[in-house]
């Protein structure tokens, strides 16, 4: 549904974006990850086609965003990370005027309007000037805005950024129903653990880079699983730290909740070796497991390597 | 919908209309703009009353008439740009332009939706104006076309800067600079070129048989038309250079050059050369304007000449606003640097 080939964006002597690709199959969320200034919204934006790339090539459903800017604004519904309203409009004209923008019937447009505002659960808000909303309520319009041609394909840039924490649920709750009615979706976002929730695929992008990209679950397994132990000791819990600090491999302990976490380089066998230096030192280890850092430490990971 | 109707009312002509008519900045414009153009009205008639101008000055509703239509389009050079300085340049400092870039809606139809909805407030200054105008018929000396005329000229004055207005804001990210800008380009259209005809007139031939014209130029202001449409005549001396010594306006509207032979030649409005000392009275055959008798536009009205000129201008100012408005732009005005290689 979506495809990203090479892309690159230079602005001066900066690369914004350094050889990206990435795959987005039908009906995926597709979380798109990264600090700020990493390129997601450069990303974004040349795949709303309103930005052309210096290098490589992005599809929308099989159509061009450089060559088939029609076809891509038909099939795309786009929200950015930074919007306004025009103020002495209502919310209900609001929607209006954008549905006629994608040149919906005048005979549906009502329809579509009510539909959309019972969606973000905004009906009876529809009177309301929408330049008097607040952030959170723009944020549900802004996503009503977006779906008012019925797109095939969203892509969000920050949707829940500056909301506080209820009117993030309200946001994530209808995300989760966009998802239901078989939206492919690319979501950009800095709060890592309603993407896990969220999203079917995640991109790691640092730099212009795309550091890690697949599902969900794979991505974090592949750059956490191993590196982190949670080991429980029976007691002599400062033995335990004293012997592992300085083994070459440790990174980094800490106690944490009556267990021990050891951060390390290397594989399996390596974790064994360091089971094995506990138990050789007389330690009684009771519990001893590798743990699942989850996207936020995957994240951390693939951005720290090279930065 | 035909494409004729889509192209009169698309969604952002009545956005615009809606949002512009909900705040009490539009109803505060009309009623300053009435009341001026009625307050230079009220004095220009009372100047008269009271023989202000002159006892000379015997043709009140041409005076009045000629005051209302200069005045209009001082307004006008006014109020025009600041409705269209800020139309896109507003939209990107809102942050609303991508939001319009991502519809299906053309480029050429935003600038258009923008421009209909501020030309549409013009054309209802001018309609609200109308009133005002019809007091010079009370005096007579004004024909119903020279009020049209005026109107056509006025009008396209509105639109031109209007587009000049849009062109600026197509091309500057801030609305202060879009606003600054336009107002520079209505100075240059309405007074600067009024200048270059005084500072750089057309030097008569003296062996000429017609009527010298001002530089083609000139034109573009409409201060040039519209003061013939008023008057029947051009302002006298305008834009010509006589050689040293031969320059000798008349009052009745021509201007007589005296040859090397020591004879004089007049010029009177419209007409080619007469014989010496023969001069034409100004207004005796009320026509809907002066003929420009020689120069790019010979044979043409003055107001026809300058409502081309002006629309040469609209038309190129549209397409350069269409050219830089879109976000991925088919040409650059910089050539683009050559990307530098990706950091290791």
């Amino acid at each position: 549904m979506i495809a990203v080939e090479n892309l690159t964006k230079v602005y001066g002597k900066r690369a914004a974006l350094d050889h990206v690709s990435f795959e987005v199959p039908e009906k995926e969320i597709f979380g798109f990850v990264g600090p700020n200034g990493a390129g997601k919204t450069t990303t974004l934006r040349i795949l709303a086609a309103l930005m052309e790339p210096t290098e490589g090539r992005a599809f929308i459903d099989g159509a061009d965003v450089t060559k088939e800017r029609e076809k891509v604004h038909n099939r795309i519904g786009y929200m950015p990370d930074f919007f306004g309203v025009y103020d002495q409009l209502t919310v209900a004209e609001y929607l209006d005027f954008y549905a006629a923008c994608y040149r919906q019937p005048k005979s549906r447009r009502q329809k579509i309007v009510d539909d959309l505002l019972a969606l973000v659960g905004m009906t009876e808000r529809k009177n309301q000037l929408v330049d008097t909303l607040s952030r959170g309520l723009k944020q549900r319009v802004c996503l009503a805005r977006a779906l008012v041609h019925d797109p095939a394909v969203l892509l969000l840039d920050e949707p829940a950024s500056g909301l506080d924490p209820r009117a993030r649920v309200e946001v994530r709750e209808i995300l989760k129903e966009l998802r239901g009615m078989g939206k492919t979706i690319i979501i950009s976002s800095h709060i890592l653990p309603e993407l896990t929730e969220l999203c079917t695929m995640i991109g790691i992008i640092d730099h212009g880079r795309m550091r890690a990209t697949g599902p969900v679950h794979e991505v974090i397994a592949r750059l956490t699983t191993g590196r982190r132990l949670r080991i429980t000791v029976l007691d002599a819990k400062e033995a335990a730290i004293e012997i592992l600090t300085p083994l070459p491999s440790i990174r980094h302990v800490e106690a944490a909740n009556g267990t021990i976490e050891a951060e390390y380089e290397g594989d399996e066998t390596t974790a064994s070796d360091i089971l094995f230096a506990l138990t050789g030192a007389g330690i009684r280890v009771s519990g001893f497991t590798p743990v699942d850092g989850g996207l936020e430490d995957a994240f951390l990971r693939a951005t720290s390597e090279e930065a | 919908m035909n494409p004729v109707t889509r192209a009169l009312w698309n969604p952002i002509v009545a956005k615009e209309y809606r949002a512009r008519m909900r705040t009490w900045r539009s109803p505060f414009a009309i009623t300053i703009y009435i009341v001026l153009l009625g307050g230079l009205g009220w004095a220009v008639f009372s100047a008269i009353a009271n023989n202000t101008f002159g006892s000379g000055q015997n043709n009140y509703g041409q005076t009045l008439f000629t005051f209302l239509v200069l005045f209009q389009v001082a307004l006008l050079a006014f109020i025009t740009p600041a409705l269209t300085a800020g139309a896109i340049s507003g939209e990107r400092e809102r942050q609303t332009i991508d939001l319009l870039f991502v519809t299906p809606i053309a480029t050429f139809s935003i600038i258009w939706g923008k421009l209909l909805a501020s030309m549409s407030f013009v054309v209802l200054l001018l309609i609200l104006s109308v009133p005002i105008f019809s007091l010079v018929f009370l005096f007579g000396g004004i024909e119903l076309d020279q009020v049209v005329y005026a109107f056509i000229v006025t009008g396209v004055t509105a639109l031109t800067l209007g587009l000049v207005g849009l062109a600026c804001s197509s091309l500057f990210r801030r609305t202060l600079v879009a606003t600054v800008a336009a107002y520079a380009g209505a100075f240059v259209l309405m007074a600067g070129t009024l200048l270059y005809g005084a500072l750089f007139p057309v030097v008569v031939d003296v062996n000429a048989s017609q009527q010298p014209a001002p530089p083609a130029v000139t034109l573009l202001s409409p201060a040039l038309p519209l003061y013939t449409i008023a008057t029947n005549q051009p302002i006298p001396g305008y834009g010509v250079r006589y050689p040293s010594g031969g320059f000798n306006p008349t009052a009745g509207g021509g201007s007589c050059l005296t040859q090397p032979d020591g004879s004089t030649t007049c010029y009177s409005t419209g007409v080619t050369a007469l014989p010496a000392g023969n001069v034409v009275g100004q207004g005796s055959s009320p026509t809907s304007g002066t003929q420009l008798a020689s120069g790019l536009f010979k044979g043409w009205q003055y107001w026809q000449a300058s409502v081309v000129m002006q629309l040469v201008v609209c038309a190129v100012a549209l397409l350069f606003s269409a050219l830089v408005l879109p976000p991925v732009r088919r040409f650059r005005l910089m050539k683009r640097r050559a990307a530098a290689p990706a950091p290791a």
